[in-house]
């Protein structure tokens, strides 16, 4: 669109932005319809919940220009929220005297600690792995954020943080289950329904939820806070001169992206049935990356995708261990070809065949003044 | 007493393979702003190297050192050529591509020669003990501690006394004007690289024989490397050289007081708090422009 048109073609607009999201979205939930088989629907259920998790890579990443190497650390947050709630929930065979965890009694813990109190409340559980991810990431972006620290020094930091959560739960063996995380844990069940992990209840839901945070990060790129937050992105210095508050909007998008996280990391524990210490290492946490840059990191679509396809993929070819070993070859080229020349993914790509398409179609001299209109912004 | 010099020798011997293997970064990462995130394969490299010189030719680790170095630093010419250079502008893109990298070079060595651990020899020469303050040492320890420091006398020598150096230091004041003076840049960024590539072959190798050599091994040696270049600060060698002792002091310290995890932990947190109040790194008296 040109820039100068009235504002009631904004709604076709954004109309036209929300479309690939709500395409998507249709797919994702009639997919069930057609795959009629339990165990690859709990798999493609696990591949949503991570490209939810790369939605919010993009969120901070594409958007906020904020490149979190530690994007993990909020999804294994939540996932140990999670987790603790449905341990406490297990039938007594699988925990000790008065419901304490059975790790608890092999490492000699003879009360339920504190902190694992609260969590005999479910809504108190799926709170906290919203709340505690944005907390900790808010924490962590004032450190950062109010001493302008910008650039590699955040990937550094927020890297070196996520290990340092690793390295404390891994060593905290009598209340986090260690090395081996927490496992055997009962099902979910809100209002009466349960969520078998190889269920439809549970891909609905998962569903439900990338539904969800398309639409919340979708609503915050457009807000004006979004806006400002993507103005900080391309120029920090100028924003400030503006009399803004830079760290503030920087801190916000840090904390949004980390609770989308979070919900990321709450479902993946439904759909696992476990929760370990390797949703919070560096290989998921730099996998992440990976896909977001792939999908295309300025598109939330885009980066949710490549989720799904680059780790479904992956997924699919893990059927055969030397078929596995050349993937990731393969992958590592593909990555390194993306970086090098398409810096804004396959959504990039696919924009631009778009524009190349609509352009094809009209009038040359009309097609290109609306080539440059449509450059701006993208879902 | 006895105790305590003990912890400070087993600190020097940490420090003086972090040393090795960050010098490496420190050269790239100070004077083309790279991060290297494929370093940690390059020492794999050199370690993989040292043993298939040692396994087929029947070299022995000191005699192969040479070769393992341009083995190693050819490698990282041609990354430097057909990738990073292709990054001009884009410092956070480079994180990503090197990354990929390393997840090839890593593959790679797993497809052609699997990911069982292999094990290179100590030279028989270095493989007794020595005495260091009334305290035995193994000799290839100490041997280690003065290749480390031989090495940085030689960079630091290339960096301030030659020709090369010289240039390399033009280019960091400022690209173009150094450009308008006849310096081909592109070639002495991809002779910067690769020589920092070729030193952490070395270190890889020379590190060989006291860790088992696996097609992983340099993901933990990167995090390390990059925890000394930062404390030390980007553009000081000799602040690479003070930090990689004073992190090699700090863990042994520790690890002996609590243990490995939460020194670990600690040395990771003491760099962060460092990053955000001095982001320059504790040896640089540089101020911000």
């Amino acid at each position: 669109m040109p820039p100068n048109v009235p504002s009631s073609s904004g709604l076709q607009r954004l109309i036209a932005q929300l479309a690939p999201l709500l395409i998507v979205c249709a797919v994702v939930f009639a997919l069930p319809v057609l795959l009629n088989n339990d165990f690859l629907l709990n798999k493609v259920a696990r591949y949503l919940v991570l490209g939810i998790l790369t939605i919010s890579l993009g969120l901070s990443w594409g958007f906020g220009g904020i490149l979190n190497l530690g994007q993990a650390m909020s999804f294994g947050l939540g996932s140990y929220a999670m987790a603790m709630a449905l341990k406490l929930k297990t039938v007594p065979v699988h925990t000790g005297a008065s419901g304490l965890p059975d790790f608890m009694v092999w490492n000699n813990v003879a009360h339920l600690p504190w902190f694992w109190e609260p969590f005999r409340s479910l809504s108190f559980a799926i709170a906290a792995g919203l709340i505690v991810p944005a907390l900790v990431a808010a924490a962590l972006g004032w450190f950062m954020f109010r001493g302008r620290v910008t650039g590699v020094y955040v990937s550094i930091i927020t890297l070196a943080t996520m290990v340092v959560i690793n390295l404390v739960i891994i060593d905290q063996q009598s209340y986090t289950g260690g090395f081996n995380g927490i496992t055997d844990l009962a099902q979910l069940e809100i209002f009466g329904v349960a969520f078998d992990a190889y269920g439809r209840a549970t891909y609905y839901l998962v569903a439900g939820c990338v539904l969800l945070s398309l639409l919340v990060a979708f609503a915050f790129t457009k807000s004006k806070a979004g806006l400002i937050v993507q103005a900080i992105r391309d120029h920090e210095s100028r924003v400030r001169y503006f009399g803004y508050d830079v760290a503030l909007y920087q801190i916000f998008v840090f904390a949004l992206s980390a609770a989308i996280a979070g919900l990321a990391g709450m479902l993946y524990t439904v759909v696992m049935e476990f929760a370990s210490p390797t949703f919070l290492g560096v290989q998921l946490s730099l996998s992440v990356v990976v896909w977001c840059a792939v999908g295309g990191r300025q598109s939330l679509v885009g980066a949710f995708l490549g989720a799904v396809l680059v780790a479904g993929m992956q997924g699919a070819l893990s059927e055969s261990a030397a078929f596995l070993e050349t993937w990731t070859l393969v992958m590592g080229a593909l990555f390194v070809l993306v970086v090098l020349f398409l810096p804004k993914g396959l959504a990039g790509l696919a924009q631009a065949a778009l524009r190349w398409i609509v352009q094809r179609r009209q009038a040359p001299g009309r097609g290109v003044a609306q080539g440059v209109g449509q450059t701006e912004g993208s879902t | 007493m006895d105790q305590f010099i003990e912890q400070i020798v087993t600190g020097l011997s940490i420090g003086s393979i972090l040393l090795l293997v960050a010098l490496g970064l420190s050269i790239i990462y100070g004077s083309m702003g790279i991060i290297n995130l494929a370093h940690g394969e390059f020492v794999m490299l050199g370690a993989y190297a040292a043993w298939v010189f040692h396994t087929y030719l029947g070299l022995g680790l000191l005699a192969s050192l040479v070769p393992i170095f341009l083995v190693v630093a050819a490698f990282g010419w041609v990354i430097e050529r057909y990738v990073l250079s292709l990054l001009n502008n884009r410092p956070l893109d480079t994180i990503l591509a090197t990354w990929g990298v390393g997840i090839m070079l890593q593959q790679a060595v797993r497809l052609m020669v699997g990911s069982e651990l292999r094990y290179v020899q100590l030279p028989p020469a270095l493989s007794n003990s020595m005495d260091v303050f009334g305290i035995p040492v193994s000799s290839y320890r100490v041997f280690l501690f003065v290749v480390s420091i031989a090495l940085f006398g030689a960079t630091w020598l290339l960096m301030n006394r030659t020709t090369v150096g010289m240039k390399l230091r033009a280019i960091i004041q400022d690209r173009s004007v150094a450009a308008s003076f006849g310096i081909n840049a592109k070639r002495v960024y991809a002779l910067t690289f690769a020589y920092g590539a070729g030193l952490a072959g070395l270190a890889g190798a020379l590190v060989s024989p006291l860790k088992s050599v696996s097609p992983d091994m340099g993901t933990g040696y990167v995090v390390d490397a990059f925890m000394v270049v930062v404390l030390g600060g980007v553009q000081s060698l000799a602040g690479t050289v003070a930090s990689a002792f004073i992190l090699g002091e700090l863990s042994g310290g520790i690890a002996f007081l609590q243990n490995d995890t939460v020194a670990k932990a600690i040395v990771l947190l003491a760099i962060v708090v460092l990053i955000r109040f001095r982001p320059e790194g504790l040896f640089t008296a540089r101020v911000r422009a």
